[in-house]
């Protein structure tokens, strides 16, 4: 401190970025930084399952997690399956650490859907106002009052079951928040004088929309990405569970819809193993995300409020 | 009045509504001026006279609606801003007419650095200059900031109220505009720094020739830089004329309240006076 204090061209040489500040302030929160790393380690797993998809499919052979084994099903957790097989006798670890690709699959495109669609309404809405943001709010009212599980069913019935019908489904009907929140953070910013600055400087109002005030909401998606990808994952769960979602590859969902009917013959170790691979999961990126709006949103406050 | 070739900016009959549930708001209420190139011209004005709205009609920065461009035109090198399409205008504005606003710290981008906050100004307007950096440097170190170079990569939060400001005017200076508008450009700093960039406004207008339209509500900063006064009240330009004149000589009843309202040294007075429009109202009417 008492050297970069002394000597300005270090301090200069070592801007302090939005980011840097950031990330100090995530860093402090010990319990954020342990689910960070817990999240790590799924990508990791879901990194590895994309290989062993991949390689079989290119290969052209039955993948290891689909292999079945007729003498060992509903096989104990052993030392071979380390939470034993299901009723085909396929290893449950396999198919749980294809889930976690199911899952993360699902979450990133949904997102890939859901940001840029949520984003893009929000901004016109806020910035334009007037009829674009009548337009935008019916909208996006219309989509918000029907049930969220009903709409995505019929969309994925309409488009095709399966994982392209629950990544649509979702998409079209989760961007709402997000454009709700972008929306308002665009009315609140068109009023900035840095705005009006950089209007009376020639630039245009898609200029000022995207370039301008787009980098100042930009924790906004971030911060949503992290608290919707738990909710992606719970739905396709719950879709899968209910029979519309996923067919053919071992998601959560599935698992737990099959395993369900294994409970009375005290099979619950495959039940257990999905619950708890979401389980961890979704309470990682949840305490990650409010972490995350933490370190990212008051930041943004400060530095705003103590000159406003 | 007839437009000679050293006349930049005319200003007739300008009218400006804000038409709002409670009925129209004239904020501005047919004003004419002209401004000849290199002229500095200080408007100033009560808060709500319309000074602001006048300073961003010139390039209609008012937003329309809830704003009307009523009536009369502003005659800019020729044209007249009020008929040219957005493309035309986009062209103007901060090209060869930039402005400085009251609020260095919200008018600067937060999340951007100096650098690429000057840099834009650069892109929009002069896209021949080769190496942007060195402009940046340059245009920096024109409105005194020292280590122009390592500042560049600072952010607006890092530096004080004063260095903003002077970033800002760095970006109004980028293009070369014939016109300068600093609305209110020292309102937000303390008086030390209010003086220091007076100064740099005084001194950049003899190194590069543009007009200056200085706008605001403090007569004390205007003496010694302004050719001409203009003075707004309701909408309405009240008393224009030489500087000299109108500091010594005011004719209109709410330029002398004005000009009463500032404080002196050493004048022993138990209270402040203040302007009491009820006083002006039936002076006007007389």
């Amino acid at each position: 401190m008492t050297d970069t204090a002394a000597n300005p061209a270090a301090l200069a040489a070592k801007p302090q970025t939005l980011w840097s500040t950031a990330w100090r302030q995530f860093r402090r929160n010990r319990l954020a930084v342990i689910c960070l790393g817990i999240v790590a380690i799924y990508v990791g797993v879901f990194l590895y399952a994309e290989s062993v998809y991949w390689f079989a499919r290119l290969r052209d052979i039955v993948p290891s997690y689909k292999v079945a084994d007729f003498a060992a099903r509903n096989a104990h957790p052993s030392a071979a399956h380390w939470i034993g097989t299901d009723f085909a006798g396929r290893d449950n670890l396999a198919q749980l650490i294809q889930g976690v690709r199911i899952a993360f699959e699902i979450a990133f495109l949904t997102s890939a859907i859901l940001i840029p669609l949520g984003f893009l309404l929000g901004a016109l809405a806020g910035y334009f106002g007037r009829w674009v943001d009548n337009t935008i709010i019916w909208l996006y009212s219309v989509v918000d009052s029907v049930p969220s599980i009903l709409s995505i069913i019929s969309i994925s019935y309409v488009v095709g079951r399966g994982m392209k019908g629950i990544v649509i489904g979702m998409g079209l009907v989760a961007w709402v928040g997000l454009c709700r929140l972008i929306r308002g953070e665009y009315l609140k910013h068109k009023q900035r004088a840095y705005v009006a600055a950089a209007r009376a400087l020639g630039a245009g109002h898609l200029t000022v929309m995207l370039r301008h005030i787009a980098p100042n909401v930009l924790h906004i998606i971030i911060i949503v990405f992290t608290l919707a990808f738990p909710r992606f994952i719970l739905t396709e769960v719950i879709l899968s569970y209910l029979g519309v979602g996923i067919t053919g590859e071992p998601s959560w969902g599935v698992m737990i819809n099959d395993a369900k009917q294994r409970l009375w013959l005290g099979v619950w170790w495959e039940l257990g193993g999905a619950t708890a691979a979401m389980f961890f999961l979704v309470l990682a990126l949840n305490i990650v995300g409010d972490a995350l709006r933490d370190a990212l949103d008051p930041k943004l406050k400060t530095a705003e409020s103590s000159k406003a | 009045m007839q437009t000679t070739n050293d006349t930049l900016l005319s200003v007739r009959n300008l009218r400006i509504s804000f038409f709002t549930d409670e009925g129209e708001v004239r904020a501005v209420d047919g004003i004419s001026f002209s401004m000849k190139a290199g002229e500095t011209l200080a408007v100033v004005g009560e808060s709500g006279s319309g000074k602001s709205v006048t300073a961003m009609a010139l390039t209609r920065l008012v937003p329309a609606p809830p704003a009307r461009y009523v009536g009369g035109e502003i005659i800019f090198k020729g044209h007249d801003t009020l008929k040219m399409s957005g493309e035309e205008l986009r062209k103007v504005r901060g090209a060869q007419i930039s402005y400085i606003f009251q609020e260095p710290s919200t008018s600067l981008n937060p999340v951007f650095t100096i650098r690429s906050q000057v840099a834009e100004a650069l892109e929009l307007h002069r896209r021949d200059i080769g190496i942007v950096d060195a402009e940046v440097e340059r245009l920096l170190a024109l409105v005194g900031i020292r280590d122009a170079r390592l500042r560049m990569s600072d952010y607006p939060h890092q530096l004080s109220g004063g260095m903003q400001q002077r970033v800002m005017i760095a970006m109004a200076l980028a293009c070369n505009p014939s016109l300068l508008v600093a609305d209110e450009p020292t309102t937000a700093l303390d008086v030390t720094i209010q003086a220091q960039i007076m100064e740099l406004l005084k001194e950049l207008k003899q190194k590069l020739g543009m007009a200056i339209m200085l706008i605001t509500h403090n007569f004390s900063i205007v003496a010694d830089i302004a050719d001409n006064i203009a003075v707004m009240f309701r909408g309405k330009i009240v008393e224009y004329g030489p500087t000299q004149r109108v500091l010594r000589d005011p004719q209109h009843p709410y330029t002398k309240a004005l000009l009463e309202c500032i404080p002196r040294l050493g004048a022993h007075k138990d209270r402040l006076k203040t302007i009491n429009h009820a006083e002006i109202e039936a002076a006007l009417k007389r």
